[in-house]
C-alpha cells in the first residue's frame, strides 16, 4: 500500500487539476460567501440583495458562514468530483490503465491508494476553507467575535464541507466503469439536478448527495430536519462506492 | 523444469471475433522469442493474456511457473512489460515516473535511487531527467516506457512493438539491450511487424494470423520478408479451401 500510495499522491501533488481545484475551492469559495453576505446585509434593493438576503440563515459570523456552508455543498461536490473523476478517469484517458497490471502491487490497492490520497486531499481542503472563511471574516469584520458560534459554524463547515466532498468519491466508480473522466463529469450534472429535484418533493433527506445542501440550510423555515440515518447515508454511499470501485479495479481487463 | 513463459491452447474471442486461437508458446530462460504478423493478427491480445490484463475464455498461460490469474507478487516482481502505451503520466517528470514504476514493482528504498540513475543513464534520458514526461517526443517516451519496464530488471520480458517510434539508434540500442537480457537468463517475448529488426535478435520466431500460430521463421533465412508472406498467403488460402 505504501509503495501505491506514494506514486499517488506525486501524481496528485503534480496535477494541474488537483491545483486549480484547490485554489478555486479553497480560495474563491470563501471569498464568494463573503461576497454574497456582504450584499445580503447591504440593505440593498436588488434582486440580487434580496435573494442573498433570503438565504441567510442567521446572523453575524453564524450568517457569513451559513452563506459558505451554501456554497460548499454544491461547490464541493462538483469540484471534488472533477479531482476524483480525474484521478481515476485519466488511467484510462491517457491510456496508462494496461502499465498497471502484472505488477507486484495489485489493482485493489493502487484503486485503494488513490481513495486514501484524495480523503486526505479532502480533509485538508475542508480545513483550508474554515481557515480561510475564518480568516476574511475576521479581516473583513463580519461580526463581533464570539468564540463559541465561531468554533461551532466552523465545524459545521468543515463537516459540511467534507461530507459534498466524500460523496463525489462515487464518481472513483463511474469513471472507471466508464474508463474516463468524462462519464462522470456527466454523472455529476444529472444528480446535482437530481437533488434539486428531491428536495422539492420533499424527499432530499434520503437523496445522499442533497444531505450537505439540506445541513446548510437547517433551521430555515419549511427546511426538514435530517435523522441520524440520513446522515449516515452520505459516509454509507462513499463507502460503497470506494468498495465496489475495488472490486472493478481488481478484476477488470484492459479495454 | 518449468519455462518462464507458457501458453497452452490459449484462447480468446471477443464476441464472434476469435482474437487468439488455440495458441501453444513456450519461452525458455535466456531465449529471445519474436512473434511477428500483419496488424489484428493478436499478437498483443496474445500479450495481454500472458500478462493477466485478459481473462482466458480456456487454456492456461503461466509466468514463472504460475498461472497469471493466480501469480503472487514475488512472481510479477520478475516481470516487465510494455504494452503499446508507455508507462509515462504527463505531469511526472522523467526521473519520477521512472522512480513510480520501481516502487510499484517493489526495488527496495536502499537501491531504488541507484535503480533509477542506471536507467536513466542506459536510455540516455539524462537531459530530460528533470522535466515533465508531457514535453517528451514519440521515440524518447518509448525510452521512459522501456526504462520504467526495467528498472528493476526483470527475468521476464513482454514487449510489444519495443522499437516503435525509435529512431535506427534507438534500434540497435533495443536489440543490444534484448540480447544483454537473454545473455543474462531473462526470458524474452516480443512483437514486432518489422521482420528486420527482430531477425538480428531473435532465437525463434513465430508467425501469428488471425489468432493462430501459422507458422515459424529461421532468424537466420535469406529472405524472411518472402518466407513470411509465404506463410500468411499459404494460410489464407487454407481458410478459403475450408471455407468453401
Amino acid at each position: 500500500m505504501r509503495a501505491a500510495y506514494r506514486v499517488e499522491i506525486r501524481k496528485l501533488l503534480r496535477s494541474r487539476v488537483a491545483f486549480v481545484a484547490t485554489a478555486l475551492m479553497g480560495l474563491l469559495l470563501p471569498a464568494m460567501g463573503l461576497g454574497f453576505y456582504a450584499v445580503a446585509v447591504s440593505g440593498g434593493n436588488g434582486s440580487l440583495a434580496d435573494k442573498a438576503a433570503a438565504l441567510l440563515t442567521g446572523e453575524g459570523w453564524a450568517g457569513y458562514l451559513g452563506q459558505i456552508d451554501q456554497i460548499a455543498a454544491v461547490a464541493l461536490f462538483l469540484g471534488a468530483g472533477v479531482v476524483v473523476a480525474w484521478v481515476f478517469g485519466r488511467e484510462h484517458s491517457d491510456r496508462t490503465f494496461p502499465s498497471l497490471f502484472a505488477l507486484p502491487v495489485g489493482r485493489g490497492t493502487i484503486a485503494g491508494a488513490k481513495f486514501l490520497v484524495l480523503i486526505v486531499w479532502m480533509v485538508v481542503l475542508s480545513v483550508l476553507i474554515a481557515v480561510v472563511a475564518l480568516t476574511l471574516g475576521v479581516v473583513a469584520g463580519v461580526a463581533p467575535w464570539d468564540t463559541g458560534v465561531v468554533l461551532s459554524e466552523l465545524s459545521r463547515l468543515v463537516v459540511i464541507s467534507l461530507g459534498a466532498a466524500v460523496l463525489s468519491l462515487t464518481m472513483g466508480l463511474v469513471a472507471s466503469i466508464g474508463r474516463g473522466y468524462l462519464p462522470a463529469i456527466g454523472t455529476m450534472s444529472v444528480i446535482v439536478a437530481s437533488s434539486q429535484i428531491a428536495v422539492l418533493l420533499g424527499t432530499g433527506g434520503w437523496f445522499p448527495f442533497a444531505v450537505p445542501g439540506l445541513m446548510a440550510v437547517a433551521g430555515m423555515e419549511g427546511m426538514p430536519t435530517l435523522t441520524p440515518v440520513q446522515l449516515v447515508l452520505v459516509p454509507g454511499l462513499a463507502a460503497a462506492s470506494i468498495w465496489l470501485a475495488i472490486g472493478w479495479w481488481t478484476r477488470a481487463e484492459v479495454a | 523444469m518449468t519455462a518462464p513463459i507458457e501458453a497452452a491452447r490459449l484462447t480468446r474471442s471477443f464476441g464472434a471475433e476469435c482474437a487468439v486461437d488455440g495458441i501453444d508458446l513456450v519461452v525458455g530462460a535466456g531465449e529471445i522469442h519474436a512473434i511477428v504478423g500483419l496488424n489484428g493478427a493478436g499478437k498483443t491480445t496474445l500479450m495481454r493474456l500472458l500478462l493477466g490484463m485478459l481473462h482466458l475464455d480456456s487454456g492456461k498461460a503461466r509466468i514463472l511457473g504460475s498461472d497469471t490469474d493466480q501469480a503472487t507478487a514475488a512472481v510479477w516482481r520478475r516481470v516487465g512489460h510494455l504494452i503499446e502505451t508507455p508507462f509515462a503520466y504527463p505531469e511526472l517528470t522523467v526521473r519520477e515516473n521512472v522512480m513510480a514504476s520501481a516502487l510499484l514493482h517493489s526495488v527496495s528504498p536502499s537501491s531504488i535511487r541507484a535503480a533509477v540513475d542506471r536507467v536513466i543513464e542506459q536510455f540516455d534520458l539524462g537531459h530530460w531527467a528533470n522535466r515533465r514526461a508531457r514535453i517528451l517526443s514519440l521515440g524518447n517516451r518509448q525510452r521512459l516506457g522501456l526504462a520504467s519496464a526495467l528498472v528493476h530488471e526483470p527475468s521476464v520480458l513482454i514487449l510489444d512493438e519495443p522499437a516503435n517510434a525509435l529512431d535506427p539508434a534507438g534500434v540497435v540500442f533495443i536489440r543490444d539491450l534484448l540480447r544483454q537480457y537473454a545473455g543474462e537468463g531473462a526470458a524474452v517475448l516480443v512483437s514486432s511487424h518489422h521482420l528486420d529488426q527482430l531477425a538480428r535478435v531473435a532465437h525463434t520466431i513465430t508467425v501469428m494470423h488471425r489468432g493462430r500460430e501459422v507458422g515459424m521463421l529461421d532468424p537466420g533465412g535469406i529472405d524472411l520478408e518472402q518466407s513470411f508472406f509465404d506463410i500468411v498467403h499459404r494460410s489464407d488460402s487454407a481458410i478459403r479451401e475450408a471455407q468453401s
